[in-house]
Protein backbone atom coordinates (compact mmCIF):
# COMPACT_ATOMS: atom_id res chain seq x y z
CA UNK A 1 0.00 0.00 0.00
CA UNK A 2 1.22 3.49 -0.85
CA UNK A 3 2.05 5.39 2.37
CA UNK A 4 0.03 8.55 3.10
CA UNK A 5 1.55 11.97 2.59
CA UNK A 6 3.19 13.57 5.59
CA UNK A 7 4.15 17.15 6.38
CA UNK A 8 7.77 16.00 6.17
CA UNK A 9 7.20 14.97 2.52
CA UNK A 10 5.99 18.49 1.70
CA UNK A 11 8.90 20.03 3.62
CA UNK A 12 11.45 17.96 1.71
CA UNK A 13 9.90 18.92 -1.64
CA UNK A 14 9.52 22.61 -0.73
CA UNK A 15 13.02 22.91 0.73
CA UNK A 16 14.66 21.31 -2.32
CA UNK A 17 12.49 23.41 -4.62
CA UNK A 18 14.22 26.58 -3.39
CA UNK A 19 17.12 25.97 -5.79
CA UNK A 20 14.77 26.27 -8.77
CA UNK A 21 13.69 29.70 -7.45
CA UNK A 22 17.28 30.83 -6.91
CA UNK A 23 18.47 29.71 -10.31
CA UNK A 24 15.47 31.30 -12.06
CA UNK A 25 16.26 34.50 -10.14
CA UNK A 26 19.80 34.40 -11.57
CA UNK A 27 18.52 33.66 -15.10
CA UNK A 28 16.28 36.73 -15.00
CA UNK A 29 19.27 38.97 -14.26
CA UNK A 30 21.19 37.92 -17.40
CA UNK A 31 19.05 39.88 -19.94
CA UNK A 32 19.96 43.07 -18.02
CA UNK A 33 23.37 42.85 -19.74
CA UNK A 34 21.60 42.92 -23.13
CA UNK A 35 19.40 45.79 -21.91
CA UNK A 36 22.54 47.73 -20.95
CA UNK A 37 24.21 47.06 -24.33
CA UNK A 38 21.15 48.27 -26.27
CA UNK A 39 20.37 51.05 -23.74
CA UNK A 40 16.90 49.62 -23.02
CA UNK A 41 16.88 50.77 -19.41
CA UNK A 42 13.07 50.78 -19.27
CA UNK A 43 13.05 46.96 -19.26
CA UNK A 44 15.56 46.60 -16.39
CA UNK A 45 12.94 46.96 -13.59
CA UNK A 46 10.90 44.12 -15.15
CA UNK A 47 13.81 41.69 -14.81
CA UNK A 48 14.63 42.95 -11.33
CA UNK A 49 11.03 42.45 -10.15
CA UNK A 50 10.93 38.88 -11.49
CA UNK A 51 14.34 38.06 -10.04
CA UNK A 52 13.58 39.62 -6.64
CA UNK A 53 10.35 37.67 -6.38
CA UNK A 54 12.20 34.44 -7.14
CA UNK A 55 14.84 35.10 -4.46
CA UNK A 56 12.23 36.14 -1.86
CA UNK A 57 10.15 32.96 -2.37
CA UNK A 58 13.32 30.83 -2.42
CA UNK A 59 14.45 32.35 0.87
CA UNK A 60 11.01 31.86 2.44
CA UNK A 61 11.08 28.16 1.45
CA UNK A 62 14.60 27.86 2.79
CA UNK A 63 13.68 29.53 6.11
CA UNK A 64 10.33 27.86 6.85
CA UNK A 65 10.86 24.40 5.36
CA UNK A 66 14.47 23.71 6.33
CA UNK A 67 15.08 19.98 6.67
CA UNK A 68 18.13 17.76 6.66
CA UNK A 69 16.25 14.71 5.35
CA UNK A 70 17.33 13.30 1.98
CA UNK A 71 14.95 13.18 -0.96
CA UNK A 72 13.42 9.90 -2.07
CA UNK A 73 12.46 9.16 -5.69
CA UNK A 74 8.86 10.38 -5.21
CA UNK A 75 10.06 13.69 -3.70
CA UNK A 76 12.57 14.27 -6.50
CA UNK A 77 10.05 13.60 -9.26
CA UNK A 78 7.39 15.86 -7.72
CA UNK A 79 10.03 18.54 -7.04
CA UNK A 80 11.21 18.48 -10.68
CA UNK A 81 7.64 18.60 -12.02
CA UNK A 82 6.90 21.63 -9.83
CA UNK A 83 10.21 23.31 -10.72
CA UNK A 84 9.29 23.14 -14.39
CA UNK A 85 6.02 24.96 -13.58
CA UNK A 86 7.42 27.54 -11.20
CA UNK A 87 10.39 28.63 -13.31
CA UNK A 88 8.21 29.57 -16.33
CA UNK A 89 5.69 31.32 -14.07
CA UNK A 90 8.47 33.56 -12.73
CA UNK A 91 10.06 34.06 -16.16
CA UNK A 92 6.72 35.16 -17.55
CA UNK A 93 6.71 38.23 -15.26
CA UNK A 94 9.16 40.38 -17.32
CA UNK A 95 7.51 39.23 -20.57
CA UNK A 96 4.11 40.31 -19.24
CA UNK A 97 5.32 43.61 -17.72
CA UNK A 98 7.02 44.52 -21.03
CA UNK A 99 3.70 44.02 -22.86
CA UNK A 100 5.32 41.50 -25.17
CA UNK A 101 2.13 39.45 -25.02
CA UNK A 102 -1.55 40.35 -24.94
CA UNK A 103 -2.21 38.89 -21.47
CA UNK A 104 -0.55 37.19 -18.50
CA UNK A 105 -1.82 33.84 -19.77
CA UNK A 106 0.00 34.47 -23.05
CA UNK A 107 3.16 35.45 -21.13
CA UNK A 108 2.90 32.16 -19.23
CA UNK A 109 2.40 30.30 -22.51
CA UNK A 110 5.50 32.00 -23.98
CA UNK A 111 7.61 31.21 -20.91
CA UNK A 112 6.54 27.54 -20.78
CA UNK A 113 7.13 27.27 -24.52
CA UNK A 114 10.57 28.76 -23.89
CA UNK A 115 11.64 26.70 -20.90
CA UNK A 116 10.41 23.43 -22.40
CA UNK A 117 12.16 24.18 -25.69
CA UNK A 118 8.94 24.03 -27.66
CA UNK A 119 8.96 27.25 -29.65
CA UNK A 120 5.24 27.78 -30.22
CA UNK A 121 4.73 31.50 -29.77
CA UNK A 122 1.85 33.85 -28.91
CA UNK A 123 4.07 36.93 -28.53
CA UNK A 124 2.96 40.02 -30.37
CA UNK A 125 5.29 42.17 -32.48
CA UNK A 126 8.38 39.94 -32.22
CA UNK A 127 10.07 41.98 -34.97
CA UNK A 128 9.76 45.16 -32.90
CA UNK A 129 10.28 43.60 -29.47
CA UNK A 130 12.99 45.05 -27.23
CA UNK A 131 16.30 43.19 -27.58
CA UNK A 132 16.44 42.27 -23.90
CA UNK A 133 12.96 40.66 -23.83
CA UNK A 134 13.64 38.91 -27.13
CA UNK A 135 16.94 37.67 -25.73
CA UNK A 136 15.11 36.38 -22.63
CA UNK A 137 12.83 34.22 -24.81
CA UNK A 138 15.83 32.59 -26.48
CA UNK A 139 17.87 32.38 -23.29
CA UNK A 140 15.02 30.51 -21.58
CA UNK A 141 15.19 27.86 -24.28
CA UNK A 142 18.94 27.49 -23.91
CA UNK A 143 18.97 27.22 -20.12
CA UNK A 144 15.69 25.34 -19.84
CA UNK A 145 15.80 22.81 -22.62
CA UNK A 146 19.40 23.14 -23.80
CA UNK A 147 20.96 22.45 -20.43
CA UNK A 148 18.21 21.93 -17.84
CA UNK A 149 17.27 24.11 -14.88
CA UNK A 150 18.29 21.55 -12.30
CA UNK A 151 21.48 20.59 -14.11
CA UNK A 152 22.56 24.22 -13.79
CA UNK A 153 21.46 24.49 -10.18
CA UNK A 154 23.37 21.28 -9.36
CA UNK A 155 26.52 22.51 -11.04
CA UNK A 156 26.42 25.86 -9.26
CA UNK A 157 24.88 25.07 -5.91
CA UNK A 158 25.89 21.43 -5.62
CA UNK A 159 23.89 18.87 -3.67
CA UNK A 160 24.39 15.54 -2.04
CA UNK A 161 24.90 12.80 -4.58
CA UNK A 162 21.63 10.95 -3.90
CA UNK A 163 19.42 14.02 -4.29
CA UNK A 164 21.24 15.04 -7.44
CA UNK A 165 20.92 11.66 -9.12
CA UNK A 166 17.21 11.65 -8.36
CA UNK A 167 16.76 15.19 -9.70
CA UNK A 168 18.59 14.18 -12.89
CA UNK A 169 16.22 11.28 -13.41
CA UNK A 170 13.21 13.52 -12.93
CA UNK A 171 14.50 16.04 -15.48
CA UNK A 172 14.89 13.31 -18.15
CA UNK A 173 18.66 13.76 -18.12
CA UNK A 174 19.56 10.41 -16.63
CA UNK A 175 23.13 10.65 -17.83
CA UNK A 176 25.68 8.40 -16.24
CA UNK A 177 28.71 10.14 -17.74
CA UNK A 178 30.69 10.45 -14.52
CA UNK A 179 30.30 9.15 -11.00
CA UNK A 180 30.08 12.72 -9.67
CA UNK A 181 26.79 14.34 -10.65
CA UNK A 182 28.13 17.85 -10.15
CA UNK A 183 30.95 17.06 -12.57
CA UNK A 184 28.46 15.50 -15.01
CA UNK A 185 26.31 18.63 -14.95
CA UNK A 186 29.39 20.77 -15.61
CA UNK A 187 30.26 18.55 -18.59
CA UNK A 188 26.72 18.99 -19.96
CA UNK A 189 27.08 22.78 -19.64
CA UNK A 190 30.54 22.63 -21.25
CA UNK A 191 29.21 20.71 -24.27
CA UNK A 192 26.28 23.14 -24.62
CA UNK A 193 28.53 26.23 -24.43
CA UNK A 194 30.96 24.74 -26.99
CA UNK A 195 28.22 24.25 -29.55
CA UNK A 196 26.69 27.61 -28.63
CA UNK A 197 29.95 29.35 -29.56
CA UNK A 198 30.36 27.34 -32.78
CA UNK A 199 26.74 28.03 -33.76
CA UNK A 200 26.98 31.74 -33.00
CA UNK A 201 30.11 32.10 -35.15
CA UNK A 202 28.53 30.19 -38.06
CA UNK A 203 25.20 32.06 -37.88
CA UNK A 204 27.04 35.40 -37.62
CA UNK A 205 29.13 34.62 -40.71
CA UNK A 206 25.94 33.56 -42.54
CA UNK A 207 24.18 36.75 -41.42
CA UNK A 208 27.00 39.05 -42.56
CA UNK A 209 27.22 37.13 -45.84
CA UNK A 210 23.47 37.76 -46.34
CA UNK A 211 23.88 41.50 -45.77
CA UNK A 212 23.00 41.95 -42.09
CA UNK A 213 25.00 44.57 -40.21
CA UNK A 214 27.55 42.97 -37.84
CA UNK A 215 25.64 43.95 -34.68
CA UNK A 216 22.38 42.40 -35.89
CA UNK A 217 24.25 39.38 -37.27
CA UNK A 218 25.82 38.68 -33.85
CA UNK A 219 22.53 39.23 -31.97
CA UNK A 220 20.53 37.04 -34.35
CA UNK A 221 23.37 34.52 -34.49
CA UNK A 222 23.60 34.17 -30.72
CA UNK A 223 19.84 33.84 -30.30
CA UNK A 224 19.38 31.30 -33.11
CA UNK A 225 22.38 29.36 -31.89
CA UNK A 226 20.82 29.12 -28.42
CA UNK A 227 17.49 27.95 -29.77
CA UNK A 228 19.05 25.74 -32.48
CA UNK A 229 21.23 23.76 -30.09
CA UNK A 230 18.39 23.62 -27.55
CA UNK A 231 16.15 22.31 -30.35
CA UNK A 232 13.82 25.09 -29.23
CA UNK A 233 12.88 26.93 -32.39
CA UNK A 234 12.21 30.48 -31.19
CA UNK A 235 13.41 33.15 -33.61
CA UNK A 236 14.09 36.86 -33.40
CA UNK A 237 11.58 37.33 -36.23
CA UNK A 238 7.90 36.54 -36.45
CA UNK A 239 8.49 34.72 -39.75
CA UNK A 240 11.08 32.52 -38.07
CA UNK A 241 13.94 31.49 -40.43
CA UNK A 242 11.79 32.29 -43.47
CA UNK A 243 12.67 35.94 -42.74
CA UNK A 244 16.24 35.43 -44.02
CA UNK A 245 15.44 33.48 -47.23
CA UNK A 246 18.98 32.17 -46.84
CA UNK A 247 20.25 28.68 -47.59
CA UNK A 248 23.34 29.45 -45.49
CA UNK A 249 21.19 30.15 -42.44
CA UNK A 250 19.24 26.96 -43.09
CA UNK A 251 22.39 24.82 -43.41
CA UNK A 252 23.79 26.18 -40.12
CA UNK A 253 20.39 25.57 -38.51
CA UNK A 254 20.39 21.94 -39.75
CA UNK A 255 23.87 21.35 -38.28
CA UNK A 256 22.82 22.69 -34.88
CA UNK A 257 19.43 20.93 -34.91
CA UNK A 258 20.99 17.50 -35.54
CA UNK A 259 23.81 18.04 -33.04
CA UNK A 260 21.26 19.19 -30.45
CA UNK A 261 19.26 16.02 -31.03
CA UNK A 262 22.23 13.77 -30.17
CA UNK A 263 22.61 12.12 -26.77
CA UNK A 264 24.87 13.85 -24.17
CA UNK A 265 26.53 10.49 -23.53
CA UNK A 266 27.33 10.25 -27.23
CA UNK A 267 28.74 13.80 -27.25
CA UNK A 268 30.89 12.93 -24.26
CA UNK A 269 32.15 9.69 -25.83
CA UNK A 270 32.86 11.25 -29.24
CA UNK A 271 34.48 14.42 -27.87
CA UNK A 272 36.51 12.21 -25.55
CA UNK A 273 38.06 10.29 -28.46
CA UNK A 274 35.59 7.44 -29.06
CA UNK A 275 34.74 8.63 -32.57
CA UNK A 276 33.60 5.22 -33.84
CA UNK A 277 30.73 5.36 -31.33
CA UNK A 278 28.94 7.69 -33.74
CA UNK A 279 28.61 4.82 -36.26
CA UNK A 280 27.81 2.05 -33.76
CA UNK A 281 25.27 3.78 -31.51
CA UNK A 282 21.70 2.46 -31.80
CA UNK A 283 20.23 5.96 -31.39
CA UNK A 284 22.30 7.44 -34.23
CA UNK A 285 21.26 4.57 -36.51
CA UNK A 286 17.55 4.95 -35.67
CA UNK A 287 17.78 8.77 -35.95
CA UNK A 288 19.41 8.49 -39.38
CA UNK A 289 16.75 6.04 -40.55
CA UNK A 290 13.84 8.20 -39.32
CA UNK A 291 15.35 11.44 -40.65
CA UNK A 292 15.93 10.05 -44.12
CA UNK A 293 12.63 8.15 -44.22
CA UNK A 294 10.67 11.24 -43.12
CA UNK A 295 12.59 13.44 -45.57
CA UNK A 296 12.00 10.97 -48.41
CA UNK A 297 8.25 10.55 -47.82
CA UNK A 298 7.60 14.27 -47.31
CA UNK A 299 9.70 15.30 -50.34
CA UNK A 300 8.13 12.64 -52.59
CA UNK A 301 4.65 13.67 -51.47
CA UNK A 302 5.36 17.39 -52.02
CA UNK A 303 6.76 16.64 -55.47
CA UNK A 304 3.90 14.32 -56.38
CA UNK A 305 1.27 16.90 -55.42
CA UNK A 306 3.11 19.69 -57.28
CA UNK A 307 3.63 21.80 -54.16
CA UNK A 308 7.34 22.06 -54.99
CA UNK A 309 9.01 20.87 -58.16
CA UNK A 310 12.69 21.82 -57.94
CA UNK A 311 15.47 19.97 -56.09
CA UNK A 312 16.33 23.13 -54.14
CA UNK A 313 12.74 23.70 -53.00
CA UNK A 314 12.35 20.05 -51.95
CA UNK A 315 15.55 20.24 -49.92
CA UNK A 316 14.89 23.65 -48.34
CA UNK A 317 11.23 22.99 -47.56
CA UNK A 318 10.62 19.22 -47.45
CA UNK A 319 13.91 17.95 -45.98
CA UNK A 320 14.40 21.02 -43.78
CA UNK A 321 11.01 20.59 -42.09
CA UNK A 322 11.54 16.83 -41.78
CA UNK A 323 14.77 17.55 -39.85
CA UNK A 324 13.14 20.38 -37.88
CA UNK A 325 10.25 18.07 -36.86
CA UNK A 326 12.37 14.99 -36.14
CA UNK A 327 14.88 16.87 -34.00
CA UNK A 328 11.90 18.64 -32.33
CA UNK A 329 13.37 22.07 -33.06
CA UNK A 330 10.58 23.88 -34.85
CA UNK A 331 12.59 26.23 -37.09
CA UNK A 332 10.23 27.05 -39.94
CA UNK A 333 10.84 28.27 -43.50
CA UNK A 334 7.22 28.37 -44.68
CA UNK A 335 4.28 30.41 -43.40
CA UNK A 336 2.13 28.49 -40.88
CA UNK A 337 -0.86 28.80 -43.22
CA UNK A 338 1.17 26.93 -45.84
CA UNK A 339 1.10 23.80 -43.70
CA UNK A 340 -2.66 24.11 -43.22
CA UNK A 341 -3.70 25.11 -46.72
CA UNK A 342 -1.01 24.02 -49.20
CA UNK A 343 0.85 20.99 -47.81
CA UNK A 344 -0.82 17.62 -48.51
CA UNK A 345 -2.30 15.55 -45.67
CA UNK A 346 0.31 12.78 -45.95
CA UNK A 347 3.19 15.21 -45.33
CA UNK A 348 1.37 16.72 -42.35
CA UNK A 349 0.72 13.22 -40.97
CA UNK A 350 4.35 12.08 -41.41
CA UNK A 351 5.67 15.28 -39.80
CA UNK A 352 3.26 14.74 -36.89
CA UNK A 353 4.65 11.23 -36.32
CA UNK A 354 8.21 12.56 -36.55
CA UNK A 355 7.40 15.21 -33.92
CA UNK A 356 6.00 12.61 -31.52
CA UNK A 357 8.90 10.21 -32.05
CA UNK A 358 11.49 12.96 -31.52
CA UNK A 359 15.29 12.89 -31.15
CA UNK A 360 17.72 11.14 -28.83
CA UNK A 361 17.25 10.38 -25.14
CA UNK A 362 19.29 12.60 -22.78
CA UNK A 363 19.49 15.24 -25.48
CA UNK A 364 17.81 18.60 -25.86
CA UNK A 365 15.04 17.17 -28.02
CA UNK A 366 11.60 16.00 -26.97
CA UNK A 367 9.24 13.20 -27.99
CA UNK A 368 9.31 9.47 -27.25
CA UNK A 369 13.05 9.38 -28.13
CA UNK A 370 15.10 7.29 -30.52
CA UNK A 371 16.59 5.01 -27.87
CA UNK A 372 13.11 3.85 -26.86
CA UNK A 373 12.05 3.44 -30.49
CA UNK A 374 15.20 1.40 -31.14
CA UNK A 375 14.59 -0.75 -28.06
CA UNK A 376 10.96 -1.37 -29.07
CA UNK A 377 12.01 -2.27 -32.61
CA UNK A 378 14.62 -4.70 -31.27
CA UNK A 379 12.06 -6.26 -28.94
CA UNK A 380 9.61 -6.76 -31.84
CA UNK A 381 12.40 -8.47 -33.75
CA UNK A 382 13.18 -10.64 -30.72
CA UNK A 383 9.53 -11.66 -30.32
CA UNK A 384 9.19 -12.61 -34.00
CA UNK A 385 12.39 -14.66 -33.69
CA UNK A 386 11.06 -16.33 -30.54
CA UNK A 387 7.85 -17.35 -32.36
CA UNK A 388 9.74 -18.77 -35.33
CA UNK A 389 12.23 -20.81 -33.30
CA UNK A 390 11.45 -24.04 -31.39
CA UNK A 391 10.05 -23.60 -27.87
CA UNK A 392 13.25 -24.80 -26.24
CA UNK A 393 15.37 -22.13 -27.94
CA UNK A 394 16.60 -19.25 -25.76
CA UNK A 395 16.30 -15.94 -27.58
CA UNK A 396 18.29 -13.04 -26.20
CA UNK A 397 18.88 -9.56 -27.53
CA UNK A 398 21.12 -6.59 -26.95
CA UNK A 399 21.74 -3.10 -28.27
CA UNK A 400 24.76 -0.84 -28.41
CA UNK A 401 24.46 2.51 -26.67
CA UNK A 402 27.93 3.60 -25.51
CA UNK A 403 28.29 0.00 -24.30
CA UNK A 404 26.56 -3.26 -25.17
CA UNK A 405 23.38 -3.50 -23.12
CA UNK A 406 21.17 -6.59 -22.78
CA UNK A 407 17.60 -6.20 -23.96
CA UNK A 408 15.78 -7.07 -20.75
CA UNK A 409 12.02 -7.12 -20.26
CA UNK A 410 12.39 -4.23 -17.78
CA UNK A 411 14.06 -2.04 -20.43
CA UNK A 412 11.38 -2.90 -23.00
CA UNK A 413 8.54 -2.29 -20.52
CA UNK A 414 9.97 1.13 -19.59
CA UNK A 415 10.22 2.14 -23.25
CA UNK A 416 6.70 0.86 -23.98
CA UNK A 417 5.24 2.72 -20.99
CA UNK A 418 6.59 6.09 -22.13
CA UNK A 419 5.55 5.43 -25.76
CA UNK A 420 2.00 4.49 -24.71
CA UNK A 421 1.77 7.56 -22.43
CA UNK A 422 2.72 9.81 -25.36
CA UNK A 423 0.13 8.17 -27.63
CA UNK A 424 -2.60 8.61 -24.98
CA UNK A 425 -1.73 12.30 -24.36
CA UNK A 426 -1.45 12.89 -28.11
CA UNK A 427 -4.91 11.41 -28.69
CA UNK A 428 -6.48 13.48 -25.89
CA UNK A 429 -4.76 16.68 -27.10
CA UNK A 430 -5.88 16.06 -30.69
CA UNK A 431 -9.47 15.51 -29.56
CA UNK A 432 -9.49 18.73 -27.48
CA UNK A 433 -8.04 20.74 -30.41
CA UNK A 434 -10.50 19.22 -32.89
CA UNK A 435 -13.33 20.01 -30.47
CA UNK A 436 -12.43 23.69 -30.89
CA UNK A 437 -13.37 23.42 -34.57
CA UNK A 438 -10.02 22.71 -36.22
CA UNK A 439 -9.56 19.96 -38.82
CA UNK A 440 -8.25 16.59 -37.63
CA UNK A 441 -4.92 16.84 -39.49
CA UNK A 442 -4.27 20.38 -38.22
CA UNK A 443 -5.21 19.24 -34.70
CA UNK A 444 -2.80 16.31 -34.91
CA UNK A 445 -0.03 18.53 -36.22
CA UNK A 446 -0.34 21.25 -33.57
CA UNK A 447 -0.85 18.75 -30.72
CA UNK A 448 2.20 16.71 -31.66
CA UNK A 449 4.16 19.95 -31.94
CA UNK A 450 3.19 20.96 -28.38
CA UNK A 451 3.57 17.49 -26.83
CA UNK A 452 6.85 16.75 -28.64
CA UNK A 453 8.22 20.20 -27.64
CA UNK A 454 8.72 21.07 -31.31
CA UNK A 455 7.21 24.44 -32.22
CA UNK A 456 6.21 23.95 -35.86
CA UNK A 457 2.80 25.54 -36.30
CA UNK A 458 0.07 25.30 -38.90
CA UNK A 459 -1.42 28.52 -37.57
CA UNK A 460 -3.57 27.29 -34.69
CA UNK A 461 -1.22 28.76 -32.09
CA UNK A 462 -1.74 32.52 -32.05
CA UNK A 463 -2.73 35.21 -29.55
CA UNK A 464 -6.32 34.77 -30.77
CA UNK A 465 -6.38 31.06 -29.88
CA UNK A 466 -9.08 30.13 -27.29
CA UNK A 467 -7.82 30.28 -23.68
CA UNK A 468 -8.81 26.64 -23.08
CA UNK A 469 -6.57 25.57 -25.95
CA UNK A 470 -3.72 27.73 -24.64
CA UNK A 471 -3.99 26.00 -21.25
CA UNK A 472 -4.18 22.58 -22.96
CA UNK A 473 -1.01 23.24 -24.94
CA UNK A 474 0.76 24.64 -21.86
CA UNK A 475 -0.04 21.38 -20.09
CA UNK A 476 1.10 19.28 -23.07
CA UNK A 477 4.39 21.20 -23.39
CA UNK A 478 5.06 20.76 -19.66
CA UNK A 479 4.09 17.07 -19.68
CA UNK A 480 6.12 16.41 -22.84
CA UNK A 481 9.24 17.99 -21.37
CA UNK A 482 8.98 15.78 -18.29
CA UNK A 483 8.31 12.70 -20.43
CA UNK A 484 4.82 12.44 -18.89
CA UNK A 485 5.70 10.02 -16.07
CA UNK A 486 6.75 12.84 -13.68
CA UNK A 487 3.41 14.56 -14.32
CA UNK A 488 1.52 11.36 -13.53
CA UNK A 489 3.50 10.98 -10.29
CA UNK A 490 2.66 14.59 -9.33
CA UNK A 491 -1.02 13.90 -10.06
CA UNK A 492 -0.84 10.77 -7.93
CA UNK A 493 0.74 12.81 -5.14
CA UNK A 494 -2.06 15.40 -5.27
CA UNK A 495 -4.81 12.76 -5.41
CA UNK A 496 -3.23 10.92 -2.47
CA UNK A 497 -3.17 14.15 -0.44
CA UNK A 498 -6.80 14.96 -1.29
CA UNK A 499 -8.11 11.46 -0.50
CA UNK A 500 -6.21 10.67 2.65
CA UNK A 501 -5.19 14.11 3.87
CA UNK A 502 -1.71 15.07 5.04
CA UNK A 503 -0.50 13.26 8.17
CA UNK A 504 1.84 14.82 10.73
CA UNK B 1 52.65 37.52 -22.05
CA UNK B 2 50.46 34.43 -22.25
CA UNK B 3 50.09 34.73 -26.02
CA UNK B 4 53.86 34.60 -26.54
CA UNK B 5 53.91 31.13 -25.03
CA UNK B 6 50.94 29.96 -27.11
CA UNK B 7 51.79 27.17 -29.50
CA UNK B 8 49.19 26.11 -32.06
CA UNK B 9 50.82 22.69 -32.41
CA UNK B 10 50.67 22.08 -28.65
CA UNK B 11 47.06 23.32 -28.51
CA UNK B 12 45.99 21.00 -31.35
CA UNK B 13 47.86 18.08 -29.82
CA UNK B 14 46.30 18.64 -26.41
CA UNK B 15 42.76 19.01 -27.80
CA UNK B 16 43.05 16.52 -30.66
CA UNK B 17 40.22 14.26 -29.47
CA UNK B 18 37.93 17.19 -28.77
CA UNK B 19 38.51 18.87 -32.13
CA UNK B 20 38.20 15.66 -34.15
CA UNK B 21 35.11 14.80 -32.11
CA UNK B 22 33.43 18.06 -33.10
CA UNK B 23 34.50 17.51 -36.73
CA UNK B 24 32.99 13.98 -36.58
CA UNK B 25 29.65 15.34 -35.40
CA UNK B 26 29.63 18.14 -37.98
CA UNK B 27 30.67 15.50 -40.54
CA UNK B 28 27.65 13.40 -39.57
CA UNK B 29 25.31 16.34 -40.17
CA UNK B 30 27.04 17.07 -43.50
CA UNK B 31 26.64 13.42 -44.54
CA UNK B 32 22.92 13.54 -43.66
CA UNK B 33 22.49 16.69 -45.75
CA UNK B 34 24.36 15.19 -48.72
CA UNK B 35 22.28 11.98 -48.62
CA UNK B 36 19.06 14.01 -48.26
CA UNK B 37 20.04 16.23 -51.19
CA UNK B 38 20.84 13.13 -53.28
CA UNK B 39 17.39 11.76 -52.42
CA UNK B 40 15.80 15.01 -53.65
CA UNK B 41 17.81 14.85 -56.91
CA UNK B 42 16.77 11.22 -57.44
CA UNK B 43 13.12 12.00 -56.70
CA UNK B 44 13.01 14.84 -59.22
CA UNK B 45 14.86 12.68 -61.76
CA UNK B 46 12.51 9.70 -61.31
CA UNK B 47 9.16 11.45 -60.83
CA UNK B 48 9.54 14.25 -63.40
Amino acid sequence: MIPSLTREDLKIIGYNLRNAFYITGVFLLVPIVVAAVYREFNTVPYFLIGSALAFIIGNLLSFFLRTEKEMEVKHAIVMVALAWLIAPLLASIPIWLANATASYLDAGFEAISGFTGTGLTVATGIDYMSHSINFLRHFLQFVGDGVGILVISLSILGRTEMSSVLAFKGESKDVGIRPSVVRTSRIIIGIAVTFLIIGTVLFTIAGIREGLDPGTAVFDGLNHSMTGYATGGFSTHSQNLLYYHSILFEVVAVILMIIGALNFNLHYAVLGGKRKEILKNIEVKVLLFWLLATGLIVSANLLNTNVYSSVEALFRKGVFHAISAQTTTGFQTVYPSHFALVWPALSIFVLSIAMIVGGSANSTSGGIKMLRVGVLFKSFKREVKRLLLPRSAVVTGSFHHIEDTPLTDKVVAGAALVAISYIVFFSIGTMITAAHGYSLEDSMFETSSALGNVGLSCGITSPAMPATLKVTYMFLMWAGRLEIIAVLVLMGFVILGLRRGIKK
Amino acid sequence: MGLRKFSLRAFLKKNFDFITGILSEVGLTAAIMVVAFAICVLLVFIMR
